[in-house]
């Protein structure tokens, strides 16, 4: 796997935004983001209404995406260019749940919404229409996907990532900094969890680091152990869908799971051991 | 608003305050070029030892918000033409911290 298999540039997408099998899906928490302005021909996928289950704590189930994908005008044999704010931290996200679907013509765009804007690229208004496609998901593929018993088997035996900020991963902050501290779970880590947090692996403009800076980054700083299969999380799974990117997409790594029930199941559970401090 | 258990993202601006944010620690401002504000750049929050801990892009205002713990932080703004302003600050339990960051005209 190199990275041009699975990250594109800008001006890639510039040169390719109107050719006939790319679609350009745009993936931001803010959702307004999009509607203020998005890259020419891009769709939007809105990660909370389209791709969480409205009741209960789960994704939507394949024909749930089957249902979405058709409606957005994407085919299975589209190439889907997927990219958001924050160092494409939600474009990650989604692009974690089109593997997760089968859907494996699908890249992000290095440095997402955040470099374009910084690179004063041009942005419209107008929402493109495509029309409705028939898209066949695959049955979700479990082995990108943690749970928790699995987490807890996993306590010193594989990899964990904890890819929170330090203060979350310490105990001093529940949630990220931009967001009221008050919450029901417990504060802490999982044992032997390694705290590499999910925006070391991305510049400032972001754009992923360089392979080198990243193998640094999580095996010889952190101490991953390359040779064991790797479990990453967060608080809420979105966060470690970025390192699980890095890790496998990027890096290679063959065996490396996304645990989205994270932080806010896991420091709900009663009875599971947590660990405070900056861990060992 | 992004509801706290509903994800981790960060809409434009911040999250708002509410009524349940009396013992927030809480760093807000806006960012301003020539006196009018930033409307396109990012905020980013660094702990004391210069590690990330969190990002929001500005509102139409320019503004940001951030709920951090008693300390010292910098905050980092970032807008096109490769501006980026580092302030720092300190954060207090029940109190908000208020700074406006110029972005200079020739950035």
């Amino acid at each position: 796997m190199s990275r041009s298999d699975v990250l594109v540039d800008a001006d890639w997408v510039e040169a390719h935004l109107g050719d006939p099998g790319v679609v350009l899906a745009e993936v931001d928490e803010d959702t307004s983001a999009y509607d203020k302005g998005h890259i020419a021909n891009a769709v939007k996928i809105d990660w909370k209404k389209d791709l969480q289950d409205p009741v209960r704590r789960d994704f939507v189930d394949k024909h749930g995406f089957e249902e979405l994908l058709s409606a957005r005008g994407i085919a299975n044999d589209d190439l889907v260019i997927l990219y958001g704010g924050n160092n494409n931290w939600f474009a990650a996200y989604a692009y974690w749940y089109f593997r997760l679907y089968g859907h494996d013509k699908v890249k992000l765009l290095d440095g997402g919404r955040k470099k374009w804007e910084l690179d004063s690229r041009d942005l419209v208004t107008e929402v493109p229409q495509r029309p409705r496609t028939n898209y066949q998901a695959k049955d979700q593929d479990t082995s990108l996907r943690a749970f928790r018993d699995e987490v807890v088997a996993a306590i010193g035996q594989r990899n964990l990532v904890d890819v929170r900020s330090p203060d979350e991963f310490s105990g001093k902050l529940l949630a990220p900094a931009h967001l009221p501290q008050e919450q029901a779970q417990r504060a802490g880590h999982i044992p032997t969890a390694k705290n590499v947090p999910w925006s070391k692996a991305a510049n400032d403009d972001g754009t992923f680091k360089s392979d080198e800076d990243l193998t640094k980054l999580y095996k010889d700083d952190a101490g991953l152990d390359f040779s064991k299969d790797t479990i990453a999380y967060c608080r809420i799974g979105e966060r470690s869908a970025h390192t699980w990117f890095v890790l496998h997409e990027l890096l290679g790594q063959p065996h490396v799971k996304n645990y989205d029930g994270s932080w806010t199941e896991y420091g709900s559970l009663v009875g599971v051991p947590i660990e405070l401090g900056e861990g060992r | 608003m992004t509801g706290a258990q509903d994800g981790c993202g960060a809409p434009a601006g911040g999250v708002a305050v509410t009524e349940n944010s009396s013992g927030e620690a809480i760093i807000e401002g806006h960012v301003i070029k020539e006196g009018a504000p930033v409307a396109v750049g990012y905020a980013r929050l660094l702990n004391d030892g210069g590690e990330f801990v969190a990002e929001v892009p500005l509102g139409e205002d320019g503004g940001f918000r951030f709920f951090a713990a008693p300390g010292t932080w910098t905050v980092r703004v970032l807008a096109p033409g490769g501006a980026r302003v580092d302030e720092t600050v300190s954060a207090d339990k029940g109190h908000t911290t208020t700074l406006q960051v110029s972005v200079s005209a020739a950035a």
